[in-house]
């Protein structure tokens, strides 16, 4: 039986048609829930990701003789490897070509910059092939190319999605709710280096606890619930600081008692967190203003206002 | 969604969440107690405690020792209940068909059934070469275990603003209401106990409600969760588990109706907030004594109804002769024993 990849090559275009190849994805802003969670018989990290569709990444892809694959700069290893493995993946004979990368996400702030850059790459390849590849061989390419990725490449659904095995722990039945993020750079200047930082090691009590996060958050999908989702953020915002902690949390926490927002959110693997409102409930623009105001009194840099 | 269980121990630990009104749901087990043992004698088998030859044993006359059968009957191993003479003719059959050996001790000249128990317990263990006692009043995997129904209260209900169950061995209710609060920390506990029970600060007495309240304090027993705690008399639990059947058509045991008749109060007190109840057990094993009128009437514990609201009391050390509640505000025990004593100082 031919394998899915032989027939998706199957469908490429011939070697002279090849063209510029363009490919997009958009940056995420951290986690609603990030933990361990049974999957299988075991026990695997994953995270569920606030999508950021206002930034992203585009990559171009211009094929070009040879086999070397021209990258925009250092730092993009992870690129340039993205690109071997997707030529690899589509055809026998790897060939090479230029990356150009445009993206608006800031980096280090665990926006998912890499991942991004990292999956328009993918795309772009696969465009210049003519063809689309399937959203799981997106993500084992991905996830070849960097040691852990984020579920940026999953748009349609939400998924806890375990990062570093870059597999789908769950699908969740429905989509997010429409919720308001107001988020900030906890730590300007200082950007988090995400390979780094070793796995978080969670207690017995922690893992109890994320069992009962992950039936909140079917529940609050289910239901359309911000405001428990917004619980399940901060639960899970708080055990993150035993491993990853976040300068700001305490007052991020603060503010949004003091505002009444329904959570805070913080990166897994960054500086970057926001305070979630619900907008079905009245008022919330002026507990936006307010907690803007409050946060910029602290000093923390605000890095947009997000409403999906 | 449909689903298989492996076994009835997988089948009777989760709970059925049952709509008792637009605010207020029940948790009805078929057997709550099923919980803690079956998680506690999976760790120890897990955890390499359990050789082939070993016996587990423990003392209690009880819904956990019939929890201990089933799984013992399931995984093949011996069980030895140390028990009193109080222990139910129907359950002691119940648990001697599943091939659990009952020991009934009689009281000692002091210390009562309890204390007789205990001794009897440690002369068994020295006499067997391997034994293994899930101690449910004081081994922190007791309420761990609560996890599960935790779990199913958030998936079904989400944010849950008010628990209310009966209290025992403090595991159930402790171990939920901690990891409630990881979601909703304002999350309102409820602890209902009988007078005469010493698990909230009244002395020790004679008790006709059993299978909620205690003789001694079980270490399992966090009182810091508890924002309120209720005592019933027997009288009004029989007759709330009575309306529970009539009205909901739910067929529980006398604590399930102590439990009921604080969280219907509690729920229509509070409209808006979401209140759960754990329902620990079935009504079969009471069908002579709490469904048997006659038996109510001659043991003067016929009710014709219940009171509309209990009777707010400020010293929780005072057994009293009717519903009552007590502020307790997550408070330790001696934070609220030594505030009684004051008062009573105070007053003289």
């Amino acid at each position: 039986m031919l394998s899915s990849t032989h027939r998706r090559v199957a469908r490429c275009l011939p070697a002279q048609q090849r063209r510029v190849g363009i490919g997009t994805a958009h940056a995420h802003h951290g986690e609603l829930l990030q933990g361990a969670f049974s999957h299988g018989d075991g026990v695997v990290h994953a995270l569920v990701t606030l999508p950021y569709p206002a930034l992203g990444s585009r990559v171009e892809f211009h094929p070009a003789a040879g086999t070397g694959v021209e990258l925009p700069g250092p730092g993009y290893e992870k690129v340039g490897r993205a690109v071997e493995l997707t030529l690899r993946a589509l055809s026998d004979e790897p060939r090479g070509g230029r990356v150009v990368v445009t993206s608006d996400i800031p980096r280090g702030l665990g926006m998912g910059s890499s991942t991004s850059d990292v999956t328009a790459a993918i795309r772009a390849v696969a465009d210049s092939r003519g063809t689309v590849l399937s959203e799981e061989e997106v993500v084992r390419l991905a996830t070849l190319a960097e040691v852990a990725c984020d579920s940026i490449m999953i748009t349609d659904r939400v998924v806890l999605f375990a990062h570093r095995a870059g597999e789908v722990v769950e699908t969740f039945k429905a989509a997010l709710p429409r919720m308001v993020v107001l988020g900030c750079d906890t730590d300007p200047g200082n950007p988090v280096d995400t390979l780094a930082h070793t796995p978080a090691r969670y207690d017995d009590h922690e893992l109890t606890v994320f069992r009962v996060l992950r039936g909140a958050l079917r529940r609050a999908l289910e239901i359309g619930d911000v405001g428990l989702l917004g619980r399940v953020a901060t639960a899970s915002a708080r055990i993150n600081q035993r491993h990853l902690p976040n300068r700001a949390l305490d007052l991020l926490l603060d503010i949004a008692a003091q505002v009444g927002a329904a959570g805070v959110q913080v990166a897994h693997s960054g500086t970057v967190a926001g305070l979630i409102f619900d907008p079905a409930r009245p008022g919330w623009p002026s507990r936006v203003s307010r907690a803007r105001a409050r946060m910029r009194a602290a000093g923390l840099s605000l890095t947009g206002v997000l409403d999906a | 969604m449909a689903t298989s269980f492996p076994d009835v121990t997988a089948a009777y630990q989760i709970p059925k969440v049952i709509r008792l009104a637009d605010n207020l749901y029940g948790l009805c087990f078929t057997l709550m107690k099923m919980i803690p043992a079956r998680h506690i004698l999976r760790r120890a088998e897990e955890d390499g405690l359990l050789e082939p030859e070993t016996v587990v044993v423990e003392t209690t006359s009880g819904t956990f020792g019939l929890a201990l059968a089933m799984h013992t009957a399931r995984t093949g191993r011996r069980l030895i209940l140390v028990s009193d003479p109080a222990v139910d003719e129907r359950l002691l059959r119940r648990l001697t068909d599943l091939g659990a050996v009952v020991e009934r001790v009689s009281a000692a000249a002091r210390g009562g059934y309890q204390s007789a128990r205990l001794r009897r317990l440690a002369e068994i263990r020295r006499s067997l070469p391997s034994t293994y006692c899930p101690e449910q009043y004081s081994n922190p995997d007791n309420p761990r275990s609560y996890a599960l129904v935790a779990e199913v209260l958030a998936e079904t209900l989400g944010q849950v603003d008010c628990l209310v169950g009966p209290v025992g061995s403090g595991g159930s209710m402790c171990g939920t209401t901690r990891l409630l609060r990881s979601v909703v920390p304002e999350c309102t506990a409820i602890g209902v106990d009988s007078h005469h029970s010493v698990l909230f600060g009244q002395p020790d007495g004679p008790r006709v409600l059993r299978g909620l309240g205690n003789s001694l304090l079980p270490p399992n027993l966090d009182h810091t969760v508890f924002d309120s705690v209720h005592w019933c008399t027997a009288a009004e639990a029989f007759r709330a588990t009575r309306e529970l059947h009539r009205e909901h058509a739910l067929f529980m045991g006398p604590t399930s109706g102590a439990a009921y008749l604080v969280a219907r109060w509690y729920a229509r007190e509070h409209p808006d907030a979401l209140t759960a109840v754990l329902l620990p057990d079935e009504g079969f094993r009471y069908l002579d004594t709490v469904y048997d009128d006659a038996w109510l009437a001659g043991e003067g514990l016929a009710l014709e109804s219940v009171p509309d609201a209990p009777v707010v009391v400020d010293d929780a050390t005072v057994p009293g002769t009717r519903w009552s509640a007590f502020a307790w505000g997550r408070r330790t025990r001696a934070e609220v024993v030594a505030g009684a004593a004051e008062v009573l100082e105070g007053a003289r």
